[in-house]
């Protein structure tokens, strides 16, 4: 690639101030919220602000043979915005306008780089709200969120991002642009909104998306249980589930985040607590009131050590104030943690959690967990120090083992996280290579030249090899963890 | 191959007592089109040896669950081979603590919803013929009924899925768990393409408790345009509904006679059921009867346990089977939920022009309208490229507010005269390239898609 003759090329299509090609400005781009399995820098970042210029910008990467990804705030947990293959990242940031607000009809229609919590800053003084809700939310942007099926605490009851995702407007590898679903439910034809959710920037780049709002709900209850044993714990989640309540969130955090919580926060769980479990509930005042009462019998039956029910605002941001900020408090007791998401189903998490104990064990690491209980999605964060010797392979060991126990239950690598690069080599341990094969046959379908974000999600089939990755083997791969299939 | 050689040839996968030929392939035609021959596999390595069959003699291959939906799409280009999927009717797997379930695709879904029942759960599926429909055919056609408006359809429901492809080979997408962003989420491909990617051989699905208590709130009002203003202000309300349907008069009479209960003549009717704890239930309906009155209902009707059940049982299998099946056709128009009234005048107009009367139902807050056109009885038959047309006038009107409208079932004379889909946009060139990358040959459901899939 004569690089400088693209970067003037794309500065006549976006403006020079809008194409980053100095090695020293692409670091801030070498890497996304996956930070420690490979960095590698982009040949050029470009920064559109049109669904015009992200086709100009397409056309061109296809005329010069480049791979290109899009990417939003870049806070994605599996490294799907990283360019592994080299190339162009299109950063969508400038892209970041709401297009349409219809009340009415409970729909907005905005650009991909809108910031998740901006959408839900603009509708929430008429009672309405955007659903999903990552971790990330103040900083991830809506295209992202498509890209990755992101969830949070609260897709529980409401579901994660693709249930509120009615329309896109994408733009092909090949610069066609492409108008998927709209405002309007049932487009006749295959639901290609829904398989565009979550593809990872493999199938094209979303320009434009129409999503669902929703109301607020009448009423928000908050309660906090914290138990001795953590089995105890998961079981009272299984409970209130098979008691017929759904709670919008149901959160669950272990002895290792309380130690690292009560450090820094000194948020007063009660001695002897190994497991705190957050439930939250939303609908009609009387629902939720019914609910509530049977949930604290539930938690006394099982012997709660104390149960908080927040009663203001206030009181129930106290209550999560220790949720949101469990991860960072890990920071504490660890140097590095490498931060997994597996999936199982709910009523295994007693033996899952006590078999994530003996993972740890063998692998002489701390493993610490904060997840969400109510849909069986696992967090556990596996802590190391990337300074010493041996300690980040046995941080990998212990994922790999934690990635194959869920499988082992019938569960999933990922709830929402993504495979990106980072379980690129588990995927064969989940499906089959006809499975895999079905799914290469959607990406043909997309981008035929295989050049939109190369080197994720799917891994390349040994025999044929995608045309701009030349097979290396993943770390997990040489440090003989997982097998290339 | 002639009908007999292609049965024998079946009898040897699948058994000869599971195989039909010539004269008794009659029930099952597609829009006129008989069979050659039906093979109702028992497992998944039986329809996985049917399909090997088929693609190895090229063989056209419709899948047929209990054929509820099977008037819905284009006229088939090729019928040989009806793969009956009745055997496969296991409930593989349900665990109520989880509130998922696994279930071959030919299950009745009568029989799912009695086994579930006896956990407190259900799977809130009810499209219309859902007494007989199978589990796959409700996936296959992503159909759906009034509890869309709080659960969604199937493409909200379903979290794994296990499909047959044209030449024989299994794959699966998805997994038992509610929460999955392994690969791409193949559940969302195959629930509503028709079969013409894959059969759907089993699929696991996200199921609801259900509620303690659910009581329905019945309005009439004496115009369309109160009812929709009742309905606007039930949905812009707090209150959780789980149903919440528009009936326009016409469709209103012979419902309300099958709950028993006595509409006033040329009445729109608004209804709304509430589920969950008795105060919950009772507070809301206190809400919706109230919003109700104020926009000038004129009769309203509070039910429970049967009379409910019957007239959700209608509202569901609507239009009611009728007369004559010549000049019928119903349809569905997806509109934004403000643009539902206008839908349902549009269509009595233009069913009014060419003769026929229409009647609506809507899942109104989802902007789902039902709809069916017939002969008022007595009344000259129309030609069926009238219709055709009449269906075409409704459809710019539906597409020049961003909606879609597509017939659900048509004798095959007048579907002759219309695209059954309608346009589906930019979006066709990407959709025909997946048609080619899962079934080369077009072997699946051979032109009953959109844009000739």
């Amino acid at each position: 690639m004569d690089k400088n003759r693209v970067v003037r090329e794309l500065a006549a299509i976006v403006g020079r101030e809008w194409v980053i090609s100095d090695p020293d400005e692409l670091t801030v781009y070498e890497c996304d919220g996956m930070t420690f399995l490979g960095r590698t820098p982009p040949d050029i970042v470009v920064l559109p602000n049109s669904t015009a210029q992200v086709v100009e910008v397409v056309k061109l990467c296809d005329r010069e043979r480049l791979p290109f990804l899009p990417r939003g705030a870049g806070t994605g947990l599996s490294g799907g915005a990283i360019a592994v293959a080299g190339g162009v990242i299109i950063g969508l940031n400038r892209m970041n306008r709401i297009l349409e607000i219809d009340l009415a009809n409970q729909r907005a229609v905005v650009e991909p780089g809108l910031v998740n919590l901006a959408l839900t800053q603009a509708v929430q003084k008429h009672g309405h709200y955007f659903a999903p809700d990552p971790a990330s939310q103040a900083a991830s942007s809506i295209g992202g969120n498509v890209a990755e099926n992101a969830g949070g605490p609260h897709c529980l009851k409401y579901g994660t991002t693709t249930m509120h995702i009615l329309g896109l407007e994408l733009v092909l590898a090949s610069g066609e642009i492409v108008q998927l679903g709209g405002k309007t439910l049932d487009c006749p034809g295959y639901d290609l909104t829904g398989l565009f959710t979550g593809s990872e920037g493999t199938l094209g780049i979303a320009t434009k998306v129409t999503v669902r709002l929703m109301r607020q709900a009448e009423a928000v209850k908050t309660l906090l249980a914290s138990f001795r044993a953590i089995d105890t714990a998961s079981e009272v989640v299984s409970e209130i589930i098979a008691t017929g309540i759904i709670p919008s969130a149901m959160e669950m955090m272990d002895r290792h985040i309380i130690r690292a919580l009560e450090e820094w926060l000194h948020i007063g769980y009660p001695e002897g607590a190994g497991a705190v479990l957050l439930i939250e509930l939303d609908g009609p005042v009387a629902e939720i009131e019914a609910q509530a009462g049977q949930i604290e019998q539930i938690c006394v039956r099982h012997g709660a050590l104390d149960l908080r029910i927040a009663r203001d605002e206030q009181e129930r941001a106290l209550l999560w104030r220790g949720r949101k900020g469990a991860v960072a408090a890990v920071g504490r007791i660890t140097h590095d943690f490498y931060l997994q998401d597996g999936v199982v189903p709910r009523t295994t998490l007693p033996q899952v959690l006590r078999e994530v104990d003996a993972v740890a064990q063998r692998n002489a690491v701390v493993i610490a967990n904060v997840f969400h209980a109510g849909d069986g999605n696992l967090h556990p964060l596996i802590c190391f120090d990337s300074r010493r010797d041996g300690e980040l392979q046995r941080a990998l060991t212990a994922g790999s083992e934690i990635m194959r126990l869920c499988l082992s239950v019938g569960g999933s690598i990922t709830g929402e996280h993504g495979i990106g690069m980072e379980k690129i080599d588990f995927i064969p341990l989940m499906y089959s290579p006809d499975d895999l094969e079905a799914m290469r046959r959607v990406r043909a379908a997309f981008d035929s030249s295989s050049r939109c974000n190369p080197g994720k999600l799917l891994p390349a089939a040994r025999s044929c090899g995608e045309t701009h990755v030349s097979y290396r083997p993943h770390r997990i791969e040489r440090e003989g963890l997982a097998e290339r299939y | 191959m002639h009908s007999e050689h292609l049965a024998g040839r079946l009898a040897g996968i699948v058994g000869a007592d599971h195989v039909l030929a010539a004269e008794s392939c009659a029930p099952y035609t597609v829009d006129d089109r008989v069979a050659e021959a039906v093979a109702f596999p028992g497992d998944a390595q039986e329809l996985s040896a049917v399909m090997t069959l088929a693609s190895a003699e090229g063989l056209s291959v419709i899948p047929w669950g209990s054929g509820t939906q099977i008037g819905l799409g284009g006229v088939p280009a090729k019928v040989d081979l009806v793969v009956g999927l009745t055997r496969l009717n296991r409930i593989i797997d349900h665990e109520p603590g989880d509130l998922t379930a696994t279930f071959q695709a030919g299950t009745l879904l009568r029989e799912i919803q009695a086994s579930l029942h006896r956990s407190g759960q259900f799977l809130p599926f009810d499209p219309a013929g859902h007494e007989r429909a199978t589990i796959g055919g409700i996936l296959a056609t992503n159909s759906s009924g009034p509890w869309r408006h709080r659960y969604g359809t199937a493409r909200d429901l379903v979290i794994g899925i296990r499909v047959v492809h044209a030449d024989g080979t299994i794959t699966r997408g998805g997994a038992k768990v509610v929460k999955s962003v392994s690969g791409y989420d193949m559940n969302k491909l195959y629930v509503g393409s028709l079969g013409t990617l894959g059969i759907i051989l089993e699929a696991t699905v996200r199921l609801y408790p259900l509620p303690a208590v659910e009581r329905t709130w019945i309005a009439l009002f004496p115009t369309g345009e109160a009812a929709a203003c009742a309905l606007a202000q039930i949905l812009h309300s707090p209150v959780v509904c789980t149903r919440i349907e528009l009936l326009s008069s016409v469709a209103a009479q012979p419902i309300g006679e099958q709950a028993g209960c006595r509409f006033p003549e040329r009445s729109v009717a608004v209804a709304v059921s509430v589920g969950s704890v008795l105060e919950a239930v009772d507070s809301q309906i206190a809400v919706i009867e109230q919003l109700c009155r104020q926009e000038g209902a004129v009769t309203e009707f509070l039910l429970e346990g049967n009379a409910q059940d019957s007239f959700w049982k209608a509202v569901c299998d609507f239009p009611a089977p009728s007369g004559n099946a010549r000049s019928r056709v119903t349809l569905k128009a997806s509109v934004l939920p403000t643009d539902v009234l206008d839908t349902i005048c549009h269509a009595e107009t233009t069913a009014h022009r060419l003769g026929l009367e229409s009647a609506a139902i809507a899942e109104a807050g989802c902007g789902i309208v039902r709809l069916c056109w017939a002969g008022a009885p007595g009344a000259a038959e129309p030609d069926p490229i009238t219709i055709a047309k009449g269906i075409d006038d409704l459809r710019s009107r539906v597409a020049r507010r961003g909606g879609s409208l597509v017939v659900l079932s048509a004798p095959p004379e007048i579907k002759a005269g219309v695209d059954v889909w309608g346009p589906v946009g930019t979006a066709l060139p990407l959709m025909q390239a997946l048609k080619r990358q899962f079934d080369p040959h077009g072997r699946l459901n051979p032109g009953r898609f959109v844009g000739g899939i």
